[in-house]
């Protein structure tokens, strides 16, 4: 069996999807999350069943009504599976009368029932499923209520045939049965009669040039009848058919002030919106780097490494606890040691791979909190709210209210924020968009903002960190305003968006979100950071004639590492305060690879430099020369120069274009080289 | 182009959907605008003829406009509104 699950929106299409597959695809709070189709199979039934984008209608104009109207028409399907806000019951059945017109059969999945019945609405629903000719079945997707009962009806077919049912006055559904006659057969696909000919009605993009003359004298008296043109008529002769089938069957609760008004009266409030939306993210930003950050990341460095005694800070309060541990590294190594396995063994073990490892692992921490409130934010609808009242700003910079989830998704990864540009209407705006997404530090950035911040600005490093946030937001703001002025606008650009309901953020959901991008974030440390850091050591361990650095006869400054490190280290002169270092230099140069890996990388040489003892990154000689505007000069190079490849490759998928891509990549390098270089200098300069 | 000029409607009156104050009702009377895609859109949202909608929140910023409208609530810019001709109620 076939199957396509289509819906409004945000009316939990993609939870469903979830509920019914057992996946785990992206589920959040405000319209657009599924940007392309999904397929998953239902083993237990042989079924394959594929999440559609939401839409509100069968038209053409946007891509994502597009996708699914070609999917639908185009595709041999066995059911579609509508699935409706029991909430907004109106535009949702608006979307379903359309359903209908094609030749598929339909099953309504009546979702957020839990929220119709708190909320008092009354639905007849075996009323409603008689009126429209369809099957209901009540769900709550978020209750887990329902879906069994969905399983059962689906697959074993015990759903209403579509029965076509003729909604419009006569002398339309004359003009349908007409059209039908008159082409004999369907124009285009093999089946939907009825859904072509309202389109030729409609006079849609793709049908009104089978208007011909025969049916032209015919369609224009009814369009004199009524005073609107087709398409108008249609939209409205619809919600005239659902108003009517409402009154039947919904008896809704005297109108009161909903919760959500009441919470919009603050988070929406003309004064004070935007300070309290900069104190959440102030706090989400504080609670994972200066609470859960200072708490963890020192523990876990010496669970890997090894430590005599750990510091722990927590907000402004530092303090040391005498612990002695002798670490997973240096355990092995002497376990090798032990059974004689010579120094290069135990320097590859405990440098090359548990060194590296260990300095990504040690922010797993901090990221599944801001992971946790982030999902949090998404989940509950106020990062809809933010949207909503960021379009004006956004506009004038010539981007949308929806670049907003981009960027968002952005500070998480960079690449799944560059997809999610694709629900931007306009085509400048979206190009924009994704030109400036990479600037939002992502979570792998995150690791050098907060190794920088702790290591240099101790109990304000949170401050510090969040300052290279709000300097990504300045740099935004700035490209937009020359990108608007680069790409001329050639038509107003529009925001069309609902604003859904706040919603209790689902524990289930929120757990499903952080643990599947901690794992994500896991395994790129787990293969890429720990392969490229055996390199790492693999080259500084070697001198150029393969002979083995000591550390006592030969230095880690004849590696092989340093003699390549040499060749670009020019590059980097200004932003390290008029140094030249190649051990910076190649370090950087990874975050290509990967961002974690420029600090994965740091790590392996400082342990090189120190004989094969681990060490913290500033403390070695390699790495002292740093002060705290070099270090912040470093890592905002590699915040906003190019981003990593995978960003890269995302980026020319969206663009269509390898030259935008690298146009954008060149404006990046010499951007970011500016702006650290002037960084880097200042401090020379004074 | 900043209109300072601030059109006030009253109850029976007639006008723009985007001179509407907060918490005023008005039902829907017709369209004009030309951009075929937009037009389309705000037809499968629900603004048809003889809807009736209620401006209920400004973005903090004065634009755009929460509205609703058939049970819901949509966000829409102060210049795709002033294409919707209303008459207060």
């Amino acid at each position: 069996m076939k199957l396509a699950l289509l819906g409004n929106q945000n009316s939990g299409k993609t939870s469903l999807f979830n509920a019914l597959t057992g996946s785990n695809q992206k589920v959040g709070n405000w319209p657009g999350v599924t940007i392309d189709r999904v397929e998953g199979k239902i083993k237990k039934y042989h079924s394959t069943i594929i999440d559609l984008p939401g839409i509100y209608s069968l038209s053409p104009y946007t891509a994502e009504e597009d996708v699914s109207r070609q999917f639908v028409l185009n595709e041999d399907l066995d059911l579609l599976i509508n699935i409706v806000d029991a909430t907004s019951l109106e535009r949702s059945l608006y979307l379903t009368t359309q359903l209908l017109e094609l030749n598929l059969d339909v099953v309504i999945a009546f979702n957020m029932y839990d929220l119709v019945e708190k909320k008092g609405i009354k639905i007849d629903i075996d009323k409603l499923s008689k009126e429209l000719g369809v099957t209901i079945v009540p769900i709550s997707v978020k209750e887990n209520r329902g879906i069994e009962k969905l399983k059962d009806i689906v697959f074993n077919k015990k759903y209403l045939k579509n029965k076509h049912k003729k909604i419009y006055p006569e002398d339309i559904e004359k003009f349908i049965d007409d059209t039908v006659k008159f082409y004999g057969r369907p124009w285009k696909h093999k089946f939907h009669k009825r859904f072509e000919a309202i389109k030729v009605f409609e006079e849609d993009r793709d049908y009104k040039i089978l208007l011909g003359d025969k049916l032209k004298d015919e369609h224009l008296q009814i369009e004199k009848k009524y005073g609107m043109d087709g398409e108008q008529l249609i939209a409205s002769l619809r919600y005239d058919y659902i108003e009517k089938v409402r009154d039947k069957c919904v008896t809704y609760p005297i109108e009161k002030e909903t919760t959500s008004d009441k919470l919009d009266k603050i988070f929406l409030h003309k004064i004070w919106a935007i300070p309290i939306f900069i104190i959440i993210m102030a706090l989400v930003y504080f609670l994972s780097i200066s609470v859960v950050g200072g708490l963890t990341s020192n523990l876990i460095n010496a669970l890997f490494n090894g430590s005599t005694s750990i510091k722990f800070s927590c907000a402004f309060v530092t303090w040391e606890v005498p612990l002695k541990i002798e670490g997973l590294g240096p355990l092995i190594a002497r376990g090798l040691g032990s059974i004689g396995a010579s120094n290069w063994a135990m320097s590859l073990i405990q440098t090359g791979f548990i060194s590296g490892l260990a300095i990504v692992v040690s922010f797993i921490p901090q990221l599944i909190c801001l992971f946790m409130c982030l999902a949090i934010l998404e989940t509950t609808g106020y990062m809809s709210r933010i949207a909503f009242f960021l379009d004006r700003i956004f506009h004038k910079l010539g981007l949308s209210g929806k670049s907003l989830i981009p960027f968002i998704v952005g500070a998480g990864c960079t690449v799944p924020g560059i997809m999610s540009t694709r629900t931007i209407e306009d085509e400048n705006e979206k190009k924009a968009t994704i030109a400036l997404v990479p600037f939002i530090p992502c979570n792998a950035k995150l690791t050098i903002i907060s190794l920088i911040s702790a290591a240099f600005f101790k109990q304000i490093g949170f401050v510090i960190a969040l300052s290279f946030y709000f300097l990504a937001i300045v740099i935004i703001i700035l490209s937009a305003v020359i990108i608007k002025k680069i790409l001329k606008r050639k038509e107003h650009s529009t925001f069309i968006s609902e604003l859904p309901e706040y919603k209790t953020p689902s524990a289930k959901y929120i757990g499903r979100d952080v643990l599947d991008k901690t794992l994500a974030f896991f395994k790129r440390a787990a293969t890429v950071v720990v392969f490229f850091s055996v390199i790492v050591w693999t080259l500084s361990s070697f001198t150029p004639t393969f002979q083995y650095v000591d550390g006592k006869n030969i230095k880690i400054d004849q590696s092989q590492l340093r003699y390549l490190g040499d060749g670009i280290s020019w590059f980097f002169y200004f932003i390290l305060g008029c140094r030249l270092d190649w051990a910076a230099s190649v370090s950087a140069l990874q975050g290509l690879i990967a961002k974690e890996q420029v600090i994965s990388s740091m790590q392996v040489i400082a342990n090189m430099s120190n004989g094969g003892m681990p060490i913290d990154i500033f403390s070695s000689t390699i790495f002292s020369y740093f002060n705290p505007l070099t270090a912040y000069a470093f890592a905002s190079f590699n915040l906003f120069s190019i981003p990593c490849i995978g960003s890269l490759s995302a980026m020319r998928h969206e663009f269509k274009s390898w030259k935008k891509m690298l146009i954008v990549m060149l404006c990046e390098i010499v951007f970011a080289w500016l702006l650290a270089s002037l960084i880097g200098m200042w401090g020379v300069l004074l | 182009m900043k209109k300072n000029k601030k059109v006030i409607l009253t109850s029976g009156q007639e006008g723009h959907l985007s001179d509407l104050r907060r918490g005023q009702k008005c039902v829907v009377l017709n369209f004009h605008n030309d951009n075929a895609a937009l037009r389309r859109r705000l037809l499968d949202m629900g603004i048809t003829k003889g809807v009736v909608i209620e401006i209920k929140k400004f973005a903090p910023l004065g634009d755009p406009i929460d509205i609703a409208l058939r049970g819901y609530e949509l966000c829409l810019r102060k210049v795709d509104m002033e294409g919707i001709d209303v008459r207060v109620l």
